[in-house]
């Protein structure tokens, strides 16, 4: 570390603390963080002013609805990744089963061999036929999560893509993400509806990150609904649609 | 079939039933958050959910922007909650500075900072909040004592800490804004920081 790139980057410990930096200068500064204990020393010293500083700010309470939306997008995260849990305890189960086998299999006569290998596999496969969920002793057939594509208007929305996650029991409501779309101009968001009988209820809005990404919650059941949709709405939502819909997910 | 049956296993390696959780330090609630548990993620938000809001809402200037904010820094931490490491500061710390990144995402990847930019007062006008809940007197408490001390620094300094900080400007739109050169900025903001981290550390000692 020269003592001249050293001086260069020492005045920019407080705009980096601040997040005022480019990504660029940023990025440029904490390789230069990773040699220069005088920095790192600097930073370290000044950090805690910077983390007062959102203790500044008076309380506001959030909405109910960000809670609701929140935890109904976690919890089918996490019912996903158990799903994901027991098929992979299942594989694992299948392979332990297969070497088991080729140890037991090695000191048997061929013909005992083939019908003991025979019985061992098809009860792998009716195992995992009759429910890989039940096996795991976690989950539950019906936490099963399933999902619905969603169809997306590809003249308005290019590279839209999505998916309605659906939990156990559709009284639940249900989480919808989507990819690939475009993040909105600031007074728009994506109005996420629910079709029941030829009325349509609003469910709740999102908007989408940088990488087009997003997620809402459909909080009423879907009991007899017909179809789960978004549009684009000025904010903060609209009372009723005022664009055909750029998803949909048919019931 | 087997159901789980609500128990939960500590940092501690002993058995806790969901009501217990509650009385659980932030850092072990993280601790099984990371292990994946949606109910310790929703005591988690439960905490911290309404100081990530306030802080969203006072970069963002609405409520609809700042529950996006919120929402994204929310999911952000449940999917990347492996990265905590409870050595490195505060659960409380970790998650506002998440918001705080989601929220300048936010400002920069949107129109707000041209509608701040054609006010100069923007930052400081914006919105007082007037909702009041109960058992928020401390946090108040402690954000007027915050707000004191960033008072009691020269007002150059408090401007371009909190252009910076709540605003969402990098220094060189700061330099712009103020018409001051970038060094100058730079310097103010450092020399901010380190009065500011002077008077705090009186005012708790």
């Amino acid at each position: 570390m020269s003592v001249e790139r050293h001086h260069v980057q020492e005045e920019n410990v407080g705009a980096y603390l601040l997040s005022a930096l480019t990504e660029i200068e940023q990025r440029t500064f904490e390789q230069h963080l990773d040699d220069c204990p005088v920095c790192q020393d600097e930073v370290d010293r000044l950090r805690p002013a910077v983390h007062a500083l959102p203790r500044s700010v008076d309380p506001v309470d959030p909405p109910a609805r960000l809670k609701t939306s929140l935890m109904a997008a976690v919890k089918a995260d996490a019912t996903e990744a158990a799903g994901e849990a027991s098929r992979h305890g299942m594989a694992r189960r299948v392979r332990e089963r297969i070497a088991g086998l080729n140890d037991a299999l090695m000191g048997m006569r061929p013909g005992v061999a083939w019908v003991a290998a025979s019985i061992v596999l098809l009860t792998g496969v009716l195992a995992g036929a009759t429910g890989l969920y039940a096996i795991s002793g976690v989950n539950t057939e019906e936490d099963r999560p399933q999902a619905i594509t969603a169809k997306v208007d590809k003249t308005r929305v290019p590279n839209g893509s999505g998916s309605l996650v659906l939990p156990a029991d559709a009284r639940d409501g249900a989480v919808l993400r989507v990819h690939g779309l475009p993040t909105l101009e600031n007074d728009s968001v994506y109005q996420v509806w629910l079709e029941r009988r030829g009325e349509v209820i609003s469910q709740s809005t999102f908007t989408v990150g940088e990488d087009g990404e997003g997620a809402a919650a459909v909080t009423d059941s879907l009991e007899s609904a017909d179809a789960v949709m978004i549009t684009r709405e000025r904010a903060p939502e609209a009372k009723a649609p005022t664009e055909d819909s750029i998803v949909r997910v048919a019931l | 079939m087997i159901r789980s049956v609500g128990v939960l296993r500590t940092p501690l390696g002993g058995m806790k039933r969901q009501d217990d959780i509650q009385s659980l330090a932030d850092e072990e609630v993280m601790h099984l958050v990371q292990e994946g548990d949606p109910r310790a993620f929703e005591l988690l938000y439960d905490r911290h959910g309404g100081p990530a809001f306030s802080l969203a809402y006072r970069m963002v200037g609405n409520r609809v922007t700042a529950e996006d904010v919120s929402q994204e820094a929310f999911l952000s931490i449940w999917r990347s909650r492996a990265r905590y490491q409870a050595d490195r500061g505060s659960v409380r710390t970790w998650v506002l500075g998440i918001v705080h990144h989601r929220a300048i995402d936010a400002l920069r990847r949107n129109l707000v900072h041209e509608k701040r930019r054609s006010s100069a007062e923007g930052i400081e006008e914006r919105f007082e909040a007037k909702e009041t809940t109960p058992g928020e007197a401390a946090r108040r408490e402690e954000a007027r004592s915050v707000r004191t001390a960033l008072e009691e620094l020269p007002d150059e300094q408090t401007r371009v800490i909190e252009l910076a900080y709540f605003g969402g400007f990098s220094h060189s739109q700061i330099a712009d804004m103020l018409e001051m050169p970038i060094g100058t900025v730079k310097g103010r903001m450092r020399l901010g920081l380190d009065k500011l981290r002077r008077t705090l550390a009186g005012v708790a000692a």
